[in-house]
């Protein structure tokens, strides 16, 4: 497997637990594309405008990469922050169409923005690593620092208030849970997640436009949660490496991939209706791996 | 406001007054003009036949519903507006007629759930699993275990709630409640689906939690002979309205509590209706 198309499947990671962290609060929400499009924006501008980001040897400094993934986590957690009070407002479906209408008017101001480049975007971004292994590198870090913050929210107050919004938000707030602030929380968790995934995806690329954050987009990181599973975070992470490797491993057998492709995104959930990663498999894994070292 | 003649009022103010309370639900009056006072520390009964509107005025006065006139009274203040999640950190909780238990959560995380509050502790800490916030966890856990001992669920604290039998999720529902640290408990039909051996045990522990925790209880429940026993009060409703008012004997001789809803010697309808479940 080459170095690039790992690199995509790691992005893809990241991308699945942005929709997770909603979803973990029971909130539909499929606005992460919009915001991993405002991510790859701030990157892409501060590094094609900014001398000092743009750096003067071969690879620009890590510095700019570091400082363009915070800033645009940022500008994507505002973003969040700002609309989410009255969005969220919204249950299930409602919810989900009002976050598309987002991700459509964020894609639309990128597209007419004065200094987003237009239709062709923004072009020749560039490369802090010479080459894919030390993107690949440097998001496997990423993504274990998102893995580990997910895994501390299973006993953090925070994380046990976000899964009792999702199984009774009234029973949640009978208990003195402010849900409200919970689910804002979780909506804007998951726009900084995407918004920095974005930043480091425009370098990758080498290219950023609108088509970034589009409807597409979120149909297909909603495939990956929905494929790995939204109970763990285990879930969205193998649904987000798998549904990205598999276009292009499926290459060989030309058109028919798509179809392929389609099948494992309908039959997945009808064989498995929880995802992969359910409850019951996880414990079956810890009792396998417990009881391994055991073993004469 | 004027603030020192408010004070005095407060102090003196009974826990909650229900004031003239009614509720519309479209064309159908659910509550009409309900008032109660709940002094502190009592055990205060809500009986009725299925549909007087006593489920829903627990809602209005937890914050799940707002009424169409009228107003409660949290210890002499208005808490018109306030909201579940406020009002239940002023101290009312509940538990819920049908079952709102957080059922992919364990036994033991749904009361940690409702510890909720109790569980602030500061972020970089918690995320670093520092020894403070071990230590502030494992007060927290015990603490959990603790209700759980009082609820008679601690051999099940690792199980699924949705895996509970009926019995089981009723005790877990009080004690998610009492981890809150109430000052009012809400009881909505805690007995329902109980065998008579059940029944018994849970009044005993009805007392148990009030004298343990000093706690005011108000209870609705249609086995009118537990009730008659665990009460210090009751109020009857019927069709919305508050038919009744008194101690458990005054109330069994009321002619109209036992027109509309005991059913007399006789053992009328309304009988059948109360007592059958
Ligand atoms: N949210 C609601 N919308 C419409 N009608 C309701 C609602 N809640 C309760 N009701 C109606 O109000 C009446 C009282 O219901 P409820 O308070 O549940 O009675 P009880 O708990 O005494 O059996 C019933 O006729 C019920 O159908
Ligand atoms: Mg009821």
């Amino acid at each position: 497997m080459d170095a690039a198309l790992l690199e995509q499947m790691l992005l893809g990671a990241l991308l699945a637990l942005s929709v997770y962290l909603p979803l973990r609060c029971g909130q539909l929400s499929l606005a992460t594309p919009g915001f991993y499009a405002v991510g790859g924006y701030v990157a892409a501008l501060l590094s094609t405008r900014v001398a000092a980001f743009a750096g003067s040897g071969a690879t620009s400094p890590l510095w700019a990469l570091v400082a363009e993934m915070v800033l645009g986590g940022i500008l994507a957690g505002l973003i969040a922050l700002a609309i989410g009070g009255p969005v969220l407002q919204l249950r299930g479906i409602y919810l989900a169409i009002a976050t598309i209408a987002l991700v459509e008017i964020l894609r639309v101001l990128n597209l007419n923005l004065p200094f987003t480049g237009g239709a062709m975007g923004i072009f020749a971004i560039p490369q802090p690593f010479e080459q894919a292994d030390g993107y690949v590198l440097f998001t496997l870090v990423l993504l274990a620092l998102a893995c580990w913050l997910c895994q501390r929210l299973e006993v953090l107050r925070l994380g046990r208030a976000m899964a009792a919004i999702r199984d009774d938000e009234l029973a949640a707030a009978s208990v003195g849970i402010d849900t409200p602030r919970t689910k804002l929380i979780a909506f804007v968790a998951s726009a900084v997640l995407a918004g920095v995934t974005g930043a480091l995806a425009a370098h990758f690329l080498n290219a950023w436009n609108a088509r970034a954050g589009s409807f597409d987009a979120s149909i297909t990181t909603l495939a990956f949660v929905v494929f790995g599973g939204s109970r763990y975070w285990l879930g969205p992470v193998l649904g987000g490496l798998v549904l990205t490797a598999l276009p292009e491993l499926l290459r060989p057998v030309g058109d028919l991939r798509l179809i392929l492709f389609g099948s494992v995104i309908l039959l997945g959930p009808l064989f498995f209706p929880q995802g992969l990663v359910t409850a019951e498999r996880l414990r079956g894994l810890g009792a396998l791996l417990g009881r391994a070292p055991q073993a004469p | 406001m004027s603030a020192s003649s408010d004070g005095i009022a407060a102090a003196a103010a009974p826990l909650l007054q229900v004031e003239g309370i009614s509720c519309r639900f479209g064309g159908l009056l659910a509550l009409d003009r309900v008032s109660l006072e709940l002094v502190e520390g009592e055990i205060f009964g809500l009986i009725g036949p299925n549909g007087a509107g006593k489920t829903t005025l627990f809602n209005v006065i937890s914050g799940l519903t707002t009424a169409s006139s009228g107003r409660c009274l949290w210890r002499g203040v208005p808490t018109a507006g306030l909201g579940a999640c406020r009002l239940n950190r002023l101290g009312i909780a509940r538990t819920f007629q049908n079952l709102r238990l957080f059922e992919s959560l364990s036994v033991r995380e749904n009361v940690l759930v409702g510890l909720h509050h109790a569980a602030r502790a500061p972020l970089l800490g918690a995320l670093l699993g520092h020894g403070a916030f071990r230590r502030h966890q494992g007060r927290l856990e015990a603490r959990a275990m603790e209700l759980l001992a009082l609820l008679e669920l601690e051999a099940l604290a690792e199980q699924r709630a949705g895996d509970l039998p009926y019995g089981d999720r009723r005790r877990l529902e009080i004690a998610r409640a009492l981890a809150t640290a109430p000052r009012l408990l809400l009881l909505d039909e805690p007995a329902a689906g109980m065998n008579p051996a059940e029944k018994d045990d849970l009044r005993q522990l009805i007392g148990r939690i009030r004298d343990h925790y000093s706690l005011t209880v108000l209870i609705i429940e249609h086995h009118v002979p537990l009730m008659m026993r665990l009460c210090d009060r009751l109020a009857v409703l019927n069709f919305g309205r508050r038919i009744a008012l008194g101690s458990p004997a005054e109330v069994r001789r009321d002619p109209l509590v036992i027109e509309a809803y005991l059913g007399g010697s006789g053992g009328g309808q309304g009988s059948a209706a109360g007592e059958g479940r």
